[in-house]
């Protein structure tokens, strides 16, 4: 069996990952998708520590995150084609009407 | 005999525990906000703003009613509900009726814009509506799925609001950056979820838990303690960022300055209040003060202490200091909001640090004080805002407001007394909060931080003195004509102009309602 340790330094990296994606990432859709995976991440995280203990309520929560990264997902794809059609385009630095 | 030895195994079912009367509340804010989108469908366009708008309001007073119900103790002794996903006390029902507070003023103020703006009533409202649920249910929750699941609720809904006036491109960008930022900040806080779900294992083989007092309970058995602070560090970025305190607050300028005015005013005030009452529930409650010294969960209370005495002088310095060079009105008051919510966070940390509960119930009702005077001065502030404004959000820089004070002389009076209650002038609202969440501060012996909130005060004189003096010593430029007040702004300048001088003067009845114990405001006067 693959030990709970490994599960947490994937799911770790994966974070690390989408995390570091956002902060590098000019693309409003891949920083979106690099949001998705970090929340994936997380799941990881949960079903790893909730198959260890044999508990269900990790599980539970994973259907939860999803429902949430699904609505959100919506939204999200919903104001990136509202920018889209005022600006065509998606880069987040041209986003610079307010100033930073 | 096998039979026999499977029951033993299969864990016994729990009991689900329902009770509609805890969460009533919330139930009647979620089925109006349905009903106000199903109203809006069949109502005249002309009409709509005033129905849909009339019945959020009735629906807000009805969950006002019910806490105030629930408050003189009408759910008999029950402390929690839902295995202990929420819970009933002093602190949810009253920041639920600050929640409810905030949205009827933000309804009020945005009728106006949504004549001017020719904007989907129905939708506007419903969405408030569910934010405020979200809202509830951060201050409601006795766990941490709840939390998230209402911060996303509240956020979601938020992210709509910002973005509503989708053809301006401002009102996009803002948009676009609160929700990219937001959902980074909510994968932290779940993140941090995960990690405390997977510390709070105990090692006679007990699950972990994400329950608030069940992670209380178990500190010190916790078999990952390492897991338990890299998760409560987790915790407290994903909530820095919703609250807004400082190396997370770069998203708040950008985002308050493109929003729509109403929305504005709605995001500076609930969620940050919301926030608050979730930050202050997981920390305050989960991770307790414990006696013994050397216990995994004194290390872990005392490292989130520290962190937050440092991130609460860096928020309140960080918000002063820019605001002093802001030149768009609504900026400068994002930076303000910033500061504020440093103020706020002085009295969180005293909360944190005592022992004692009736000194740490009256912490908690100082902070809780300070975002209610923060949400009156704020909305009111921000309906002056959105009166000068106009549609398209034009006259936001400060050289706007130059001259206008005796061509508009109500709105100049009015914004100058929420601004001088922002700097806590006495016999204002700004000036008890602040008393009182310094005076909880000074109790558990924190005298920098309250000689740095001090300082930081005689800072933010400036700025809010340069919009006052700006209004009334300057010569204006421009062609301009006074906004005329309509019935619906007029109700809420009265409300708020109401509130800042109530809770400056006599704020000793609502701090009595807020604290369980007293000494009264009288006698701290005296003392």
């Amino acid at each position: 069996m693959i030990p709970l340790a490994w599960y947490l330094a994937l799911s770790a990296v994966l974070f690390t990952i989408g995390a570091a994606g956002v902060l590098i990432k000019r693309n409003a859709i891949a920083m979106f998708m690099c949001i998705e995976l970090m929340l994936n991440s997380v799941n990881l995280t949960f079903v790893a520590f909730s198959s260890f203990f044999r508990d269900v309520s990790g599980q539970l929560i994973v259907f939860i995150v999803m429902t949430v990264a699904a609505a959100e997902a919506a939204v999200g794809l919903g104001i990136i084609i509202a920018i889209f059609r005022n600006r065509e385009s998606l880069d987040v630095d041209d986003a610079s009407i307010l100033k930073l | 005999m096998n039979f026999h030895l499977a029951l033993q195994t299969v864990p016994s079912i729990i009991n689900p525990d329902i009770n509609f009367a805890l969460i009533a509340p919330e139930l009647i804010i979620s089925v109006v906000a349905v009903v106000v989108m199903m109203v809006d469908a069949f109502t005249r366009r002309a009409d709509q703003r005033w129905v849909t708008g009339g019945i959020s309001l009735l629906g807000l007073g009805a969950a006002a009613a019910t806490v105030v119900w629930l408050w003189t103790g009408g759910a008999g002794a029950t402390q929690s509900a839902f295995n202990g996903m929420v819970v009933l006390d002093k602190m949810r029902l009253s920041f639920t009726l600050i929640f409810l507070l905030i949205s009827a003023l933000t309804i009020l103020i945005s009728m106006i814009w949504i004549e001017w703006e020719r904007l989907p009533a129905g939708e506007f409202h419903s969405l408030l509506l569910f934010a405020t649920v979200g809202m509830m249910l951060m201050a409601s929750g006795g766990d941490l799925v709840i939390l998230f699941l209402g911060l996303e609720l509240l956020s979601i809904a938020t992210y709509v609001m910002a973005g509503f006036r989708r053809t301006d491109l401002r009102s996009n960008e803002s948009s676009m950056k609160y929700f990219i930022l937001g959902s980074f900040s909510s994968a932290f806080l779940l993140y941090g979820i995960a990690l405390v779900y997977g510390a709070t294992a105990t090692d006679r083989g007990v699950p972990g838990t994400t329950n608030i007092r069940e992670i209380a309970e178990r500190l010190d058995t916790a078999v990952y303690p390492q897991l338990l602070f890299v998760g409560a560090a987790m915790l407290m970025i994903g909530f820095g960022f919703k609250v807004a305190t400082a190396p997370f607050h770069v998203w708040t300028p950008d985002v308050y300055e493109g929003a729509p005015t109403p929305v504005t005013a709605f995001m500076a005030a609930g969620p940050k209040a919301a926030g608050f009452a979730s930050f202050m529930r997981v920390f305050i409650f989960g991770f307790p003060f414990v006696a013994t010294a050397a216990s995994t969960g004194a290390l872990a209370h005392t490292a989130w202490l520290n962190a937050l005495v440092v991130l609460t002088i860096l928020t309140m310095t960080v918000g002063n200091v820019v605001a002093l060079v802001q030149s768009n009105v609504k900026r400068m008051l994002a930076y303000s909001s910033i500061a504020h919510a440093g103020y706020a966070m002085v009295g969180f940390v005293a909360a944190g640090a005592t022992p004692d509960e009736a000194q740490r119930n009256e912490a908690i009702a100082a902070v809780i004080f300070y975002m209610l005077t923060y949400a009156v001065m704020n909305l009111g502030a921000f309906t002056v805002v959105t009166m000068i404004a106009r549609n398209n959000d034009r006259r936001t820089a400060i050289e706007d407001y130059n001259g206008i004070g005796f061509e508009a002389p109500t709105l100049a009076f009015a914004l100058s007394l929420f601004l001088l209650s922002m700097v806590g002038v006495p016999l204002t609202g700004g000036f008890m909060g602040k008393i009182m969440v310094f005076r909880s501060a000074l109790n558990q012996g924190y005298v920098v931080l309250v000689v740095i909130g001090v300082l930081n005060t005689a800072v933010s004189v400036y700025y809010y003195l340069r919009l006052i003096v700006a209004m009334f010593f300057r010569e204006r430029t421009t062609l301009w004509s006074a906004p005329r007040l309509s019935a619906s702004i007029a109700v809420a300048l009265a409300i708020t102009i109401f509130g800042v001088l109530y809770l400056g003067v006599f704020p000793g009845q609502v701090l009595d309602a807020l604290r369980t114990t007293r000494p009264t405001i009288s006698q701290l006067i005296n003392r």
